[in-house]
């Protein structure tokens, strides 16, 4: 082919007409960029502006499309210069050419360079992808020394070893090390070697490089994977299983084999092999669970059992699955872990068994006992505790957040923060409280609060409880009252001595002053005789004052001579009405008998009943100035009351109980407001109760008494 | 020498009476505590015996000292206890509370003259300074 400086073609033989495919004469006159392909077309132009200025010859192959579009042609050509125009003489290299795109293709893909060196002539040849793997451009200046430098440090010596024994002995190589390309980038790379040999000595090495960091990395990772695996098997105390259905084989991790004894020579076990290293009173649930567990839905899978180790001792473990099913839903594969809970239930029973125990404490130990944050919230009550703040207040501490001062007895709530907060101080404060039960009995309880610290001794929590003291208060409630009550009796004996000494020594005054005056001469008749009369006045209140004293010391006696009578009571008791008569009278006191008319009797010893109901009779008189005093007997089925009213000065209520006692009267200390001995009351007391009578009194003060005497009709 | 008696024994009061009218002295009888203190508004007085137990719901001798004590014109006249009260401790009780003096019953007229003398005798010495 003959073209111009522009690429028109004037002239061309046969045979580029046919690889050309075109008809005879048809290409001469047409330009030569019509057939050349684009990639092409500019390095064609450079070519030719080379050849003009050079004029040498250049050996360059193109690429074009044929006329009939159906295929690529590519002619290597031989272009030579001369006279304004260029000689191509070319040859079909289409074949040739698409070995070499397609090795090319092959090359770029599989990140594979080639090379190969001539050691005669000490020349080496990189392929364009050995360039790109070491981040350079193709046709950079390299030889085995310069390469060598991509190679880490450590590699330089034994890949250089690989290569003298390569080139030296023949000795190939197939080796996978690391580079740092020339951008810096870290590479694993596999470079073989292969020397061709003549008469025992290498003439040729050829070789390849490949770029294998995908794989290298994805072993790596498979080998961390498996090292993950092989790690967390190791450090969790379990068992990671894989349960083939089908075949009923089971995988498990080679430490947990041992640990249970299992064959460690193959990874897979027979189902049935493991089975037997369940506890038997296990195995019938579990296999049920295990049974069940299979077919239901989802894919979860749980059980639990006890088994045996190969020390013989069984431990409580757990067991998680995940099942893999197939279309028709059976489970076909399942992955899953067996987790050692032994130290777990140790625990949850040892924990179970303290509760128990704490239960027993807070239930037993005290009246009540309660355990409450810092907020002063229940956190642990008692049952009885529990029980009455539920009647009391509907709540359930157990289940509900509550507040102890919002379920407490009122009379706790005013002396409870004062304790709380002293406990929140770390004090340890006891206090007595009063509390009413449900039954109106009351209870004392001693409270101690006792604040409870953790580990960093801050206190968390106190510690409530109530002590029940009330059989101790009451003792000493009763100590105290027969301390009270001694010394009443004391005070009792020093009156009856006041008393009794002041009753005697008045008359005796008026007694003795007479002596004194009668002694010293008294003359005229008419005062002597006052005077005598005087004294036997004074006499008969002292005689009176002794006999009293007599009577009430002679009680025993009379008891044991007592005269029973059957009496009736209408007339016994007029004949004492009658007997102070004259007393009334001389007062002006409206003086009142009221019998019955059933005629009551009973069977009584007249004398003494007669004595007590005269002195009460009397009494009445005395104390009443104004008014009436009424006498009242009246019948009853088995007993006969005898009352006595009066409208006088009444007695006070505090006295009232104490006028039975002898020698004391209404007025105890220094103010006697009544005149006496003060024996007269308690001793119609002594005596009704001697016939197997009963004394009552009421009164008011200022508006009167009423005493109630009943006797039984028949003793 | 003017004294009076507050005792609601009539026995003990008349015989007081007489013993002391014998020892040259006037005696005003006062049976309880109210006429007392009428009669004291209207006698010059030199000596007041009080006995204690004035009876049933009256004032006591105890209660009229202290109404004694109130009245400004009372306040140089002796007053003297004189009671049946006479246990152990009784004695110390009375003049703790205002008596200048106190005599139990039986009264000791011995004593009780000596002291009336003595009131007199006082009285006489104020008499001649004037």
């Amino acid at each position: 082919m003959i073209f111009d400086q522009n690429g028109d073609v004037c002239e061309v033989n046969k045979r580029c007409e046919v690889i050309f495919k075109l008809p005879k004469g048809k290409i001469k006159g047409q330009s030569i960029y019509n057939f050349l392909l684009d990639d092409d077309e500019l390095i064609f132009k450079e070519t030719i502006s080379e050849l003009y200025q050079n004029k040498e010859q250049i050996s360059k192959t193109f690429g074009f499309a044929t006329l009939a579009s159906d295929a690529i042609l590519y002619v290597k050509f031989d272009l030579i210069y001369s006279e304004e125009r260029i000689y191509a003489f070319g040859i079909d290299v289409t074949q040739e050419h698409e070995e070499h795109t397609l090795l090319k293709s092959l090359s770029s893909l599989t990140k594979t360079g080639a090379w190969h060196y001539d050691p005669i002539n000490d020349k080496v040849y990189f392929s364009d992808e050995c360039y790109h793997l070491h981040d350079l451009e193709p046709g950079t200046s390299l030889n085995m020394v310069d390469a060598l430098h991509y190679y880490p440090e450590s590699s330089r010596e034994r890949v250089k070893n690989y290569w003298d024994n390569l080139i030296d002995h023949g000795i190939s190589y197939d080796y996978v090390d690391q580079i740092l390309t020339k951008k810096g980038k870290k590479k694993w790379i596999r470079v073989i070697g292969e020397a061709i040999k003549h008469k025992d000595k290498v003439i040729f090495v050829n070789g390849s490089f490949s770029d294998i960091t995908d794989q290298q990395n994805y072993i790596e990772q498979l080998k961390h994977n498996e090292e993950t695996k092989k790690l967390a098997l190791k450090g969790i105390r379990s068992g990671l299983f894989d349960h083939i259905i089908e075949t009923n084989m089971v995988f498990y991790s080679k430490d947990f084999r041992r640990m249970l004894g299992l064959p460690l020579d193959t990874d897979f076990v027979p189902e049935e092999a493991f089975r037997k290293m369940i506890h038997p009173d296990d195995l019938d649930e579990a296999m049920e669970r295990h049974k069940i567990n299979l077919q239901k839905t989802g894919y979860h899978y749980f059980n639990h059992y006890r088994l045996k180790h190969l020390d013989g001792q069984y431990r409580h473990y757990d067991v998680y699955g995940y099942r893999k099913k197939d279309k028709e839903g059976n489970t076909i594969r399942m992955i899953g872990n067996l987790i050692d809970v032994h130290q777990k239930k140790i625990n949850e029973r040892t924990i179970a068994e303290n509760h128990r125990r704490l239960t027993a404490i807070v239930n037993n130990s005290f009246a009540y006992t309660l355990l409450l944050n810092t907020s002063g919230e229940i956190l642990i009550a008692d049952k009885d505790s529990i029980k009455i703040i539920k009647r009391d207040f509907g709540v359930d501490p157990t289940t509900t957040t509550c507040r102890f001062i919002d379920v407490m007895p009122v009379n706790f709530k005013s002396t409870f923060a004062h304790e709380f907060n002293e406990a929140l101080k770390g004090h340890t404060v006891k206090k007595e409280i009063e509390r009413m039960t449900i039954k109106g009995s009351v209870q004392w309880l001693e409270s101690k609060y006792t604040p409870i610290r953790d580990e960093e001794n801050t206190i968390k929590s106190v510690l409530v409880v109530f002590h029940d003291i009330t059989e101790q208060k009451t003792a000493e409630l009763a100590i105290k009252e027969a301390h009270i009550k001694e010394q009443e009796l004391s005070n009792l004996k020093s009156n009856i001595l006041s008393n009794f000494s002041h009753e005697i020594r008045t008359p005796l005054n008026g007694i003795m002053t007479i002596c004194n005056m009668l002694l010293l001469g008294e003359e005229n008749p008419g005062d002597r005789k006052k005077l005598a009369t005087y004294l036997d006045e004074s006499k008969e209140r002292l005689l009176a004052t002794i006999n009293n004293l007599s009577h009430f010391s002679e009680i025993e006696t009379i008891q044991k001579n007592l005269n029973y009578v059957e009496v009736d009571m209408n007339y016994t008791v007029e004949t004492s009405f009658r007997e102070y008569r004259h007393f009334a009278n001389s007062k002006n006191l409206e003086y009142i008998l009221k019998l019955d008319e059933n005629c009551p009797a009973a069977i009584i010893d007249e004398d003494i009943f007669s004595t007590a109901l005269n002195n009460i009779i009397h009494n009445s008189i005395k104390y009443t100035d104004k008014g009436k005093v009424v006498i009242k007997v009246k019948n009853e089925k088995k007993k006969v009351i005898v009352s006595i009213k009066d409208s006088g000065i009444g007695i006070g209520k505090d006295n009232l109980k104490k006028i039975f006692d002898p020698f004391v009267q209404e007025s105890i200390g220094l103010s006697r407001k009544y005149e006496g001995t003060g024996i007269g009351l308690s001793l119609s007391k002594r005596y009704i109760e001697i016939l197997g009578g009963k004394i009552k009194v009421s009164s008011k003060l200022n508006q009167g008494t009423k005493f109630i005497i009943t006797i039984p009709k028949n003793i | 020498m003017n004294i009076l008696y507050v005792e609601d024994n009539k026995i003990n009061a008349m015989v007081m009476n007489k013993m002391l009218t014998k020892n040259a002295s006037t005696v005003v009888i006062a049976e309880n505590g109210p006429t007392a203190l009428e009669i004291v508004k209207d006698s010059a007085l030199d000596l007041i015996l009080v006995d204690i137990n004035l009876g049933l719901n009256q004032m006591d001798g105890c209660e009229l000292l202290k109404r004694f004590k109130k009245l400004d014109f009372l306040k140089n006249t002796p007053i003297y206890a004189v009671t049946a009260y006479a246990m152990p401790g009784d004695a110390q009780k009375f003049i703790k509370i205002g008596f200048d003096k106190y005599f139990s019953k039986p009264v000791n007229f011995e004593k009780l003259l000596a002291a009336i003398a003595k009131v007199k005798s006082k009285m006489n010495n104020q008499k001649s300074e004037h």
